[in-house]
């Protein structure tokens, strides 16, 4: 039977400003995260909050006999701003991993990478995996990564470890291309052709403008959906992601069970 | 041995542990995480003659200690769910309910005649209760006379026990309850969620695009245990109490102010087994105080 697991704190450190990496030590499962998951993390017996939260998974490893996920996130409300508050040692409640990976496809030559601030996280891990689970094919990974500013491009050391190219923009200039992502991603990507796939994950603005971007290139595009959630697996309906058909019905989906990766072209942005 | 069944309208449970309607899917989304049969019964979402697809999104919002909603009643529709979701609940050991709903009192009459015909259809749960959906639904449950109305057409429309789900959205419950119960209803469950508003300061709009939403969870629990001590000293059929349940404490308090059995709703969204986890924690205080037949503890609420 699947349950709700328990997670033990192994660090959760600041990163820059708001943003927080947390280590968690995890049951045996939790190996086979995948690009693209999440996990549901609560704070084990409170009202206030009282509701899990939906992360993406960040990265998964073993060390020794433990099995490790990590969760990047950004102090934005009560919730995250308890979680920030957590220490080394202290257990959280865990349900995962769930939803949808990114589709993986070792046939490729270019993989592009378009992230909005914490939306790295899921896209990290996906980089990563492509450097384990296609391990000698020759694909590149490009990055293209946005944030508000310097503080908000989280995460690039990891990233330059592991991709060819990285492209950073902020809105206020101070690194980087000084513009949006998206518009960073016009200028430089000329055309995608099919031995290319898209993956994005970041606000819904970025989304929905690298949505009509895609309209032009012949190539995959997949983006990672953030959505409120009370159950994570299937049965609240809370998380609805208003979606599109090939023949242009319009159709609801889950993000949690259905997504949250969805191919950018099935979701109708408003 | 413990007696630990009820019995609500004819129908026995094994025990009063019910899922709510609405949190549970069609029951097939919690068989990963739980045995279903351990439930007493299963309340499967609310279905209606034709399948809808709900409100748009955002649906859903955190609340202190609760939430609010406004799925807007999404569901299969009544033919889908007997084609495709009632097969695999009929191969468990489980009484099923289902709980439905129309915009006019023939929508109601008309489902329950499907169902009825339904092989695996232990009863109908009717709901003149939801808050989120423009037509049908709360209109039927705020008003005594338009829920005696429908509660008479689906009586006279089935052969199964027929629970009425009251909303907590009137001035006096009791008046409703009796109502139905007066129309034929085999037992109530209360309460359905509470109509509530919550605004994004940010950009002055509301967190819901249905605007309001039912609120659930601990937060409406006093609220609901007021209700069901005041409809079970006023009705004569069982009374079936939800609304915050989290722990099998939560549950207990319920049964001891009369209620037969209970509903966990948002408790499923939190923790998947929160259900089974209850019916192990009301066995342990029987076997604690030691009571014998759980008949003797429901409804042994005093006040002095």
């Amino acid at each position: 039977m699947k349950k709700v697991d328990t997670g033990t704190i192994r660090f959760n450190t600041q990163i820059t400003g708001e943003y927080r990496l947390m280590g968690l030590t995890v049951p045996a499962p939790f190996q086979e995260s995948l690009p693209g998951q999440f996990v549901m993390l609560r704070i084990p017996g409170r009202d206030v909050p009282l509701l899990g939260r939906p992360f993406s998974i960040y990265s998964r490893y073993n060390d020794h006999d433990d099995t490790v996920i990590e969760i990047l996130y950004c102090v934005v409300g009560k919730g995250t701003e308890l979680f920030s508050r957590m220490t080394t040692g202290e257990e959280v409640n865990l349900l995962g991993p769930l939803g949808q990976p990114f589709a993986i496809d070792p046939g490729l030559r270019h993989v592009i990478l378009v992230a909005g601030g914490i939306g790295v996280a899921p896209l990290s891990f996906l980089a990563e995996h492509y450097g384990t689970a296609c391990a000698g094919s020759d694909i590149d990974i490009t990055c293209y990564f946005g944030a508000k500013n310097g503080d908000g491009l989280i995460g690039l050391d990891r990233l330059e470890r592991i991709c060819s190219d990285i492209r950073t923009s902020t809105d206020d200039g101070s690194a980087g291309y000084h513009g949006l992502v998206t518009d960073l991603f016009d200028r430089e990507v000329a055309s995608c052709t099919d031995d290319t796939m898209v993956y994005a994950c970041g606000p819904h603005q970025m989304m929905r403008s690298l949505a009509v971007l895609m309209e032009r290139h012949p190539c995959r595009c997949q983006v990672s959906v953030e959505e409120r959630m009370a159950c994570g697996f299937g049965t609240c309906l809370g998380c609805t992601v208003v979606t599109k058909t090939p023949s242009g019905e319009t159709q609801f989906a889950r993000a949690c069970k259905e997504g949250p990766v969805f191919d950018i072209g099935s979701i109708v942005w408003e | 041995m413990r007696k630990t069944h009820v019995d609500i309208g004819g129908l026995t449970i094994r025990n009063p542990v019910m899922t709510a309607s609405g949190t549970f899917g069609y029951g097939e989304e919690y068989a990963p995480y739980i045995d279903l049969r351990r439930l007493g019964a299963v309340i499967v979402k609310g279905l209606s003659l034709k399948p809808q697809p709900g409100n748009y999104p955002p649906r859903i919002i955190e609340t202190p200690a609760g939430m609010l909603n406004a799925i807007g009643l999404e569901n299969v529709g009544v033919e889908r769910f007997i084609t495709e979701k009632l097969p695999p609940l009929r191969d468990i050991d489980i009484p099923v309910i289902a709980n439905i709903f129309g915009e006019t009192v023939e929508d109601y009459m008309r489902v329950a005649e499907i169902l009825s015909g339904a092989a695996g259809v232990s009863g109908l749960e009717i709901n003149i209760s939801c808050p989120n959906i423009k037509r049908g639904g709360i209109d039927f449950g705020t008003d005594p006379d338009l829920a005696y109305e429908v509660t008479s057409a689906v009586r006279k429309a089935t052969h199964l026990p027929v629970i009425a789900k009251l909303t907590p959205n009137v001035t006096d419950v009791t008046v409703i309850a009796r109502s139905v119960v007066d129309a034929g209803a085999d037992a109530v469950s209360l309460i359905n969620t509470l109509k509530g508003l919550s605004v994004d300061i940010a950009t002055r709009r509301p967190h819901l695009r249905n605007i309001t939403g039912g609120l659930s969870g601990p937060a409406v629990k006093p609220v609901a245990l007021r209700m069901v001590w005041e409809v079970a000293r006023s009705v004569s059929v069982p009374v079936i109490g939800l609304g915050g349940i989290m722990t099998a404490a939560d549950a207990l308090e319920f049964l001891i102010v009369g209620a037969t059995a209970v509903q966990v709703g948002t408790a499923s969204f939190i923790d998947p087994a929160a259900t089974v986890n209850i019916v192990d924690g009301i066995d342990r205080y029987l076997e604690d105080h030691g009571i014998d037949d759980i008949s003797d503890l429901i409804g042994s609420f005093h006040t002095n």
